[in-house]
């Protein structure tokens, strides 16, 4: 009798072990963005699976953003502008993870010179507003001492700006990023500026969690700061492997194209000290970034 | 471990089972609502995030009355979300629907907590969520921000509905369950095993076949067990009842039923008989004809017995030639008088066996409950008594049990406990009657008579326990003792006056039973001169086993020893013994003695005299205790004389004086 119990509660274990639920899965909310290259990478080589990671890729770093401020994403990729932004709505947002910052990624696009726009009574500014777009624009027309008030704000997400056309009867001004430059490009927009020659603004891209996430599955993300440098190593190391891998992701621009975009931006996923003193002033707290 | 009915069991079994199914119960419907919860939060999630992002394109300040229909739609649609509000800067409300809520209504926006804790709350606890709307002029932003109302009415129904169906599910399941378990364990297993209980109890009525295997093999083996069981009872009650050879009840059977009928007699003052059979003479049958066909005869009395008695009548075997019928309810003793007669007469009626016609006889003892005995034992004993009495009394009769019969039979067995005592303690002594030479008047032998002397009975005659010793044997040691102590005598005598007295001592048949009686007579003699010592024997020493009895007598005539033939003219008188048995003496008995003085009975004397001369045997004249009896002896040449003229036995030292006198 004491063994058939015996092996009742164990068979009982065993099936409720197996109901038992495992690591819960988190859920990261990205966008389209040279500098998140290696979460696509390891996406697609089935690491985030592995840790039981899911990746939501959205249009724009604002609808990234907003899926984390709803709760649906509990890891989001930002940069400080998105960081502070979530913070004051959410109260619980802090980097982890270091990506990239933007070496030239971020640019401002023209259909006329620096000067020309100077000198125009009134310019079309399309710009994501509610991301870093609109630091680079106010350093841009501040350094070029452009007024601020004969231009015209247009607010749209990197898609729309994308197809944006160039009418030259306008003066254009656009505030994009890599790779959706490389369209707007096409069409006869020139860079005017960009992170590479902006000295006074740093765009820090980053993986951003909630403290709960933090403090519960703090190796979990330790070990997708691992796939994450992998990635990377891989990306540095073998760009045409990953090209393949990631084009998809990056509105399937050219390999040319893909190295010219990984040009634009630094890798600070191994950050040296000095530097991660540095970006404390963007409230980057070195304590919580996982070197 | 402490055992447990199956109805218990299966009781325990069904309360675990709704335990178990309570905890399923329980678990499915924290998943349900768990499940409800995810959908419900996904839902309002999805919501949000397209009124948030719907917002934050188009609302702009002044204009926001614009927008409320998408908010408008969204309280319709989503029965989760009773009402939202918007509110500016300042935590003004600029928009409030009143579609699901009274007009007016406020709500404490204090309860509101962020939309993207929404995952770590619980929606069914929670009353309010919050996000903030970003809008921009030109690139500065404003804020605004919108409280969602959940309508914890409407899921807290929705559980509950979700809950009801599951535990009405969870109920009917459970209790479908256990009333199947119920009846299925209560029909085909439970009731069968009280039948087969019941069954293995009494092991009467089997039961039908069962549906459940296993205890259908139960009933089977039960079934095949009890009948076997049933068989080897019936056979062990006939073993244990009946007499294996004749089938008639045996002696446990018999006593068994005569305590029944003695109980029975007690309480209604009802008498019965025991009428003991003991078949004459079957020890010849046997060894004449041996067992086999004694076991014939045996099985043919039985059926005789079987036929001549009522079927209310018992009839049993002791064992050997011995049955016993009990008589019951008879009126008289001429009912029993009338059965033991016919009883008589079917026995000794002619039967053929093995193509010989055969007779054979019985000697019956009837004994009455309760006036010859109350028990058991008592019965049997007296009507064995009276069997016995039968049989002194010539045989094939019976005889009742009488208080004349018991006496004797009790003396009988006092007296043999006598001798046995007196073997013991030495109570046996030898006096000797002296053997008078008649012409010249001298002491010449004597004979050594047997006495006992109890110390509380005083004198008992030896014909009194002689036969009863031949009865139980004893005297075979008594007539070692008797040898041992005339021998000894013999001895003391040797180197006095008396030294050629010759001692004669008697020697019963039954001590020719004894093998080796010639060489005890031999060593017990050999320290004598065997001369001087006489055996004394009756014709009816010869009757049994003549041919090897002579052989033993003979062998004691080589030893030296002279023979005697006691008892002379009674009996059979055979000349023929005379001739094959080498007498030394023949002893005239004192009938003759007594009636000498008649011519008949002179002339007898006479002639025995004459036949002693002239086989040269001398003639003792026993019991003579006249001076007229002497007279006549001596005139017809008789040589010796034994009596109490001369002297009755007396002890060795009377004897001895006697001796000295003459």
């Amino acid at each position: 009798m004491t063994k058939l119990l015996t092996l009742f509660l164990a068979v009982v274990l065993t099936f409720s072990a197996c109901s038992s639920e495992n690591d819960k899965e988190i859920v990261i909310s990205t966008n389209e963005w040279i500098g998140y290259t290696p979460l696509f990478y390891a996406y697609e080589k089935g690491e985030l699976d592995k840790l039981h990671f899911k990746l939501i890729k959205n249009v724009s770093l604002a609808e990234a953003a907003n899926l984390y401020a709803i709760g649906k994403a509990d890891m989001v990729t930002t940069t400080q502008h998105e960081y502070h932004s979530l913070q004051a709505a959410t109260h619980d947002i802090v980097p982890v993870i270091l990506m990239d910052r933007s070496n030239g990624g971020d640019m401002v696009l023209s259909n006329k010179s620096t000067e020309a726009l100077k000198n125009s009574p009134q310019i079309y500014a399309y710009l994501e507003i509610d991301s870093i777009n609109k630091e680079i624009l106010i350093d841009f027309i501040t350094h070029n001492k452009i007024d601020k008030n004969k231009i015209i704000f247009i607010n749209k997400d990197q898609k729309q700006i994308q197809n944006i056309t160039n009418d030259k009867t306008k003066d254009i001004l656009i505030v994009t990023y890599n790779p959706y430059n490389i369209a707007l490009e096409a069409k006869g927009f020139q860079e005017i500026a960009s992170t590479k020659n902006i000295n006074s603004i740093l765009v820090i891209d980053a993986l951003c969690a909630r403290d709960k996430i933090i403090k519960t599955d703090k190796q979990r993300l330790i070990q997708l700061k691992k796939v994450l440098d992998n990635a990377i190593n891989t990306i540095e190391q073998d760009p045409r492997a990953s090209y393949k891998v990631v084009a998809k992701y990056l509105s399937n621009i050219s390999y040319k194209e893909y190295l010219n975009s990984l040009k634009q931006i630094k890798w600070i996923n191994k950050p040296s000290k000095e530097f991660l003193d540095y970006i404390q002033q963007y409230g980057y707290k070195k304590d919580t970034i996982i070197r | 471990m402490n055992s447990l009915s199956i109805k218990s069991f299966v009781i325990i079994v069904i309360l675990f089972v709704i335990g178990l199914e309570s905890l399923i119960f329980y678990n499915f419907f924290q998943d349900s609502k768990r499940s409800i919860n995810e959908l419900l939060t996904n839902s309002l999630q999805s919501d949000v995030l397209n009124l948030k992002h719907y917002m934050q394109k188009n609302l702009k300040q002044k204009d926001i009355n614009e927008i409320v229909s998408h908010m408008d739609n969204l309280i319709v649609i989503n029965p989760v979300i009773r009402d939202i509000h918007i509110l500016d800067n300042n935590k003004n409300i600029v928009y409030n629907p009143d579609i699901r809520m009274p007009q007016g209504t406020v709500h404490a926006t204090g309860e509101c907590i962020p939309i993207s804790k929404i995952v770590e709350t619980d929606l069914f606890a929670q009353n309010c969520y919050s996000f903030s709307i970003k809008t921009y002029k030109g690139l500065n932003p404003q804020y605004y921000y919108a409280n969602i109302y959940i309508d914890s009415k409407y899921i807290d129904n929705l559980v509950m509905q979700q809950m009801k169906k599951t535990l009405l599910l969870f109920t009917i399941a459970t209790f479908l369950f256990s009333i199947i378990l119920w009846l299925l364990s209560k029909y085909y297993v439970i009731l069968p095993l009280k039948e087969l209980r019941q069954y293995a109890y009494y092991s009467e009525n089997p039961p039908k076949n069962f549906f459940i295997k296993e205890l259908e093999s139960i009933r089977y083996s039960l079934s095949i067990t009890f009948k076997r069981l049933k068989k080897e009872q019936e056979q062990l009650y006939n073993l244990s009842t009946k007499d294996p050879l004749s089938g008639l009840y045996n002696r446990l059977s018999l006593i068994e039923k005569l305590n029944w009928l003695i109980s029975k007699g007690q309480r209604d003052k009802d008498e019965f008989a025991v009428l003991f059979l003991d078949l004459d003479n079957f020890k010849n049958v046997n060894d004449s004809k041996g067992h086999e066909f004694g076991d014939k005869i045996l099985l043919h009395i039985s059926k005789t017995l079987l036929k001549a008695t009522r079927k209310n009548d018992i009839v049993s075997r002791l064992g050997g030639d011995e049955f016993v019928v009990v008589l019951s309810e008879f009126k008289d003793e001429n009912k029993i008088v009338e059965i033991a007669q016919r009883l008589k007469e079917n026995l000794s009626k002619p039967f053929k066996l093995d193509d010989e016609e055969f007779t054979i006889t019985a000697s019956m003892g009837i004994a009455i409950y309760p006036k010859d005995g109350e028990d058991v034992k008592t019965l049997l004993k007296n009507a064995d008594i009276a069997m016995y009495k039968s049989k002194e009394l010539g045989k094939n009769n019976y005889q009742f049990f009488t208080d004349d019969i018991n006496k004797a039979v009790q003396e009988r067995i006092s007296i043999q406990k006598t001798i046995r005592n007196a073997l013991q303690n030495n109570h046996f002594k030898l006096f000797y009657q002296p053997k008078v030479d008649i012409k010249t008047n001298k002491i010449v032998a004597c004979e050594a008579l047997i006495r006992l002397i109890d110390p509380i009975e005083g004198m008992i005659p030896p014909y009194k326990f002689i036969s009863i010793a031949e009865e139980n044997m004893s005297i075979i040691p008594l007539g070692e003792w008797i040898i041992k102590e005339a021998v000894s005598q013999i001895k003391k005598w040797e180197q006095t006056p008396l030294k050629d007295i010759k001692v004669s001592i008697n020697l019963s048949g039954v001590q020719f039973k004894d093998q080796e009686l010639l060489q005890k007579i031999e060593m017990l003699t050999k320290d004598i001169d065997r001369s001087k010592f006489d055996i004394e024997l009756t014709e009816s020493v010869l009757i049994e086993e003549f041919q090897e009895r002579l052989n033993v007598i003979k062998n004691i005539k080589k030893l030296g020893i002279s023979l005697s033939l006691d008892d002379f003219g009674t009996g059979y008188s055979s000349l023929s013994y005379l001739k094959d048995i080498p007498f030394d003496t023949l002893k005239i008995d004192k009938a003759f003695i007594d009636n000498i003085y008649t011519k008949d009975d002179l002339t007898f004397i006479n002639m025995i005299i004459g036949i002693a001369d002239d086989l040269e045997l001398n003639v003792v004249a026993e019991g003579v205790e006249t001076k007229e009896q002497l007279k006549l002896l001596k005139e017809i040449n008789c040589e010796q004389y034994q009596g109490y003229l001369c002297s009755k036995p007396v002890p060795p030292k009377e004897f001895e004086e006697l001796f000295s006198k003459n």
